[in-house]
């Protein structure tokens, strides 16, 4: 067998204690990795008891790498986490890419879980076979960069090597929300609040060295795939675009479709959209290129802005997502302010798409009258007022006045707020939207609406798919013509998208950019060459969807029902100009179908037939019960 | 068969609308700042054109299949006319080959924003010059 560490580390935050236990290969085997495993070991934590807080020392932590983690290959540097959110209180996960878990399956571990809450604040040193909790008040207070900056250093003369830190920052020492986790300064876990719940355990940081190697079962079989996808990758112009521009590319050809939400969703054409594209990104901030382990797709940029009000040290630019939160939602054309409210974000350590998504609502709350400067320290929250976004940016990080306020996300913020607030809203399960309007490709309103962590564009591949960058020749559903601006076949295409892609993105864990030329006969022959098992198309597609019905029953048993899966009129407004104009999505349409298909009841709940024919019994028992 | 009849009438069609655009300062100006050389190969019907942005105008040249070209794009004759209303899925059409471009890709996509004024001249140019049958509506 190859890919696996083989070893699972399980600490305890209570009692400080750290044991190594063996990966059973018959268990990895059936999950294969990721996720698969990770959502599978949590629920096995919590089924007894599965009435927590998100914030409390009973909800677990389960952090995975996939069998493919930690080989060269491009789009193969992933890994996941997975918790109870404190955002939307149902199920929260997220995906990752940098160096962390590559090291980690150096270091001998294919992943960690971790229970209960640390008396004070702590890390986890991993240096190879020594694991062990560690003091972390020095690093307590300090935002991401710093906390990254002194461990690396004072680290390295006791482990010989630079290692890789996966931190919070203040955001989640102070249990903002929507906290994120950063490793290497700009790989973060942004979704969900995965930096708050560590923030609730005294959980500061893990730092790992790793100094071993994986071993691929078939290394020559691998060889020969990596040499026919160089043809591949030569061909493929979204990997080019990638290369050249990151994912702020999607800023040219988005415009086009009217995919990129303008205004607090109110629009989908902008006049200073291009302000904000790739060519402005190149010529005013742009300073270089960075990677994930092994990956040659470099789609990570960095920014420098040397003068001026929104000066930043060379770091991490902004993504795409990044680019339309804090730009197009707030009709702020000043890429500079833009890069800085991500280099704040990335300090603190906050998801950029909730933070900007909150400013965007609170400038709409500002504009009707239902808050003032009063309310908001003096800070005119204005379509378009750099100054002011990047001011209220890091008033959240510091959770100040009005900042902690949206802190909180704009769900809670709106029922503060109070009047016609909600309104303005576009969170589905209190997680806001990502920027892709459904309005441009209806199956997004759909993916978003079932999604179990909440609006998300990663939860399935419905985005590639639909929105056009990966095609699976193998899955009919995949490769099909989809007629445009209609919501006809998209259930069918969201179950696909679903199964393919628990597999794809959060078992084996290919990354949804880099690894997009994959058809599932390379990427299941990646991961055959790299365990020696001989997955079919039909296996990983039944593992896969065994993990969506599980993540779906995890957030149903944290208490997501029918009425959850629906998306906000923000979203479901019929523009009158724009490359959409006229279109609407028919949600009901395509959640029934899709409740139809997946075996969903009235409720929201999976059937418990359904459940037990995906080996999830002890879900079903769970759920009924409930 | 595709929209157009014959090479000659999409010659007719689309390379006066390219004439129009080379005569666009809005769009010209930023095209020529790009320098390339593009040459479209078409099919169904079969047409080259060069779009020669090199110099110090835009020079539409059909027929040119010698000058070495930066950028070489080639896709059916009917997907370049939805190209230019501005409603093809520019992502799956590359993901799907239905359009395939060849040459340096930054420079290609800084091309995008130059050309976008040009999706509302396209129905504006079809009705205003007898070719009001190719609209699509």
């Amino acid at each position: 067998m190859g890919g696996y560490a083989g070893q699972i580390l399980y600490v305890d935050l209570s009692s400080g204690t750290v044991e190594k236990k063996p990966l059973d290969m018959a268990f990895a085997r059936k999950h294969i990795g990721g996720l698969g495993l990770g959502a599978r070991i949590y629920f096995d934590l919590i089924k007894d008891s599965p009435d927590i807080d998100a914030l409390s020392e009973d909800n677990p932590f389960v952090l995975m790498t996939g069998p493919i983690t930690g080989f060269k290959l491009d789009g193969a540097a992933r890994w996941t986490i997975a918790t109870k959110s404190p955002l939307t209180g149902v199920w929260g996960d997220s995906n990752i890419g940098g160096f962390f878990g590559a090291r980690l399956k150096f270091a001998g571990y294919d992943g960690i879980v971790i229970t209960g809450r640390a008396q004070k604040p702590s890390y986890l040193f991993i240096n190879n076979d020594t694991v062990e909790l560690r003091d972390a008040e020095a690093y307590w207070g300090k935002d991401i960069y710093e906390t990254d900056r002194a461990m690396v250093s004072e680290l390295k003369s006791e482990t010989g090597r630079t290692g890789t830190v996966f931190c919070i920052g203040p955001a989640g020492e102070n249990l903002i929300r929507y906290a994120s986790i950063i490793n290497s300064k700009r790989h973060a876990a942004g979704r969900a609040g995965m930096g708050a719940v560590w923030g609730s355990k005294n959980l500061k940081a893990i730092y790992v060295n790793g100094t071993g190697k994986v071993e691929a079962a078939d290394p020559g079989k691998l060889a020969e795939i990596k040499e026919e996808l160089k043809a591949v990758y030569e061909e493929s112009i979204f990997i080019d675009a990638l290369r050249a521009s990151g994912t702020p590319a999607h800023i040219d050809v988005g415009s086009l479709a009217g995919d990129i939400p303008i205004k607090n969703w109110q629009m989908n054409e902008w006049e200073a959209i291009d302000d904000i594209g790739p060519s402005e990104i190149e010529d005013k901030i742009h300073a270089g290129h960075k990677t994930c382990y092994g990956c040659s797709v470099a789609c990570k940029k960095e920014a420098e802005i040397k003068d001026g009000p929104y000066r930043i040290a060379k770091g991490p630019s902004p993504e795409y997502e990044t680019v339309a939160t804090f730009g197009s939602m707030c009709l702020n054309a000043n890429i500079e302010s833009i890069a800085k409210a991500n280099d704040l974000c990335n300090r603190y350590g906050m998801d950029t798409i909730t933070c900007g998504s909150t400013i965007a609502f609170a400038i709409e709350c500002f504009e009707n009258g239902l808050i003032n400067e009063s309310d908001t320290e003096g800070i005119e929250l204005r379509w378009g007022d750099a100054d002011a976004i990047v001011a209220m940016t890091e008033k959240i990080g510091k959770k100040e006045g009005f900042g902690a306020i949206l802190a909180e996300g704009s769900a809670a913020a709106a029922e503060k707020i109070g009047g016609n607030a909600k309104d303005y809203l576009t969170t589905i399960k209190g997680m806001e939207a990502p920027m892709h309007d459904p309005r441009s490709a209806h199956g997004y309103a759909l993916a978003y609406a079932v999604s179990p962590r909440g609006a998300c564009h990663e939860a399935s591949l419905d985005f590639n798919v639909e929105g056009g960058s990966q095609m699976i020749p193998e899955i009919d559903e995949l490769s099909a013509d989809y007629e445009e601006f209609s919501s006809e076949g998209r259930a069918q295409l969201n179950v696909a998208c679903q199964d393919y892609g628990m597999f794809f993105s959060c078992c084996a864990i290919f990354c949804n950019l880099g690894a997009v030329p994959l058809s599932a006969t390379q990427a299941i022959s990646i991961v055959n060459a790299i365990t020696g098992f001989d997955y079919t198309l039909d296996e990983v597609l039944q593992a896969g969807r065994r993990l969506w019905y599980l993540k779906r029953g995890l957030s149903n048993l944290f208490g997501a029902r029918a009425e959850d899966d629906r998306v906000p009129e923000r979203l479901m407004t019929e523009l009158e100009d724009g490359p959409t104009a006229g279109s609407l999505p028919d949600i009901e349409r395509m959640r029934s179908e899709f409740y139809e298909i997946r075996g969903i009841n009235d409720d929201g709940i999976p059937r418990a037939k359904v459940l037990e024919k995906e080996g999830l019994g002890d879900l079903a028992a769970i759920l009924n019960r409930a | 068969m595709g929209l157009f009849e014959n090479s000659e009438k999409f010659e007719e069609v689309l390379g006066g609308f390219f004439r129009q655009l080379a005569e666009t300062p809005q769009i010209a100006d930023k095209l020529l700042k790009s320098n390339l050389i593009i040459r479209f190969n078409y099919t169904d019907p079969d047409l080259v054109i060069v779009v020669d942005c090199s110099g110090d105008k835009i020079d539409v040249r059909p027929h040119d299949t010698e000058t070495k070209a930066t950028v070489e794009m080639s896709m059916t004759a009917d997907i370049a006319h939805k190209f230019w209303f501005g409603k093809v899925n520019l992502t799956k059409a590359l993901t799907r080959k239905e359009m395939v471009a060849k040459g340096p890709i930054p420079k290609i996509l800084k091309l995008l924003p130059a050309i976008k004024p040009s999706y509302a001249m396209y129905p504006k140019y079809l009705e205003e010059n007898g070719y009001s049958q190719y609209n699509i509506h």
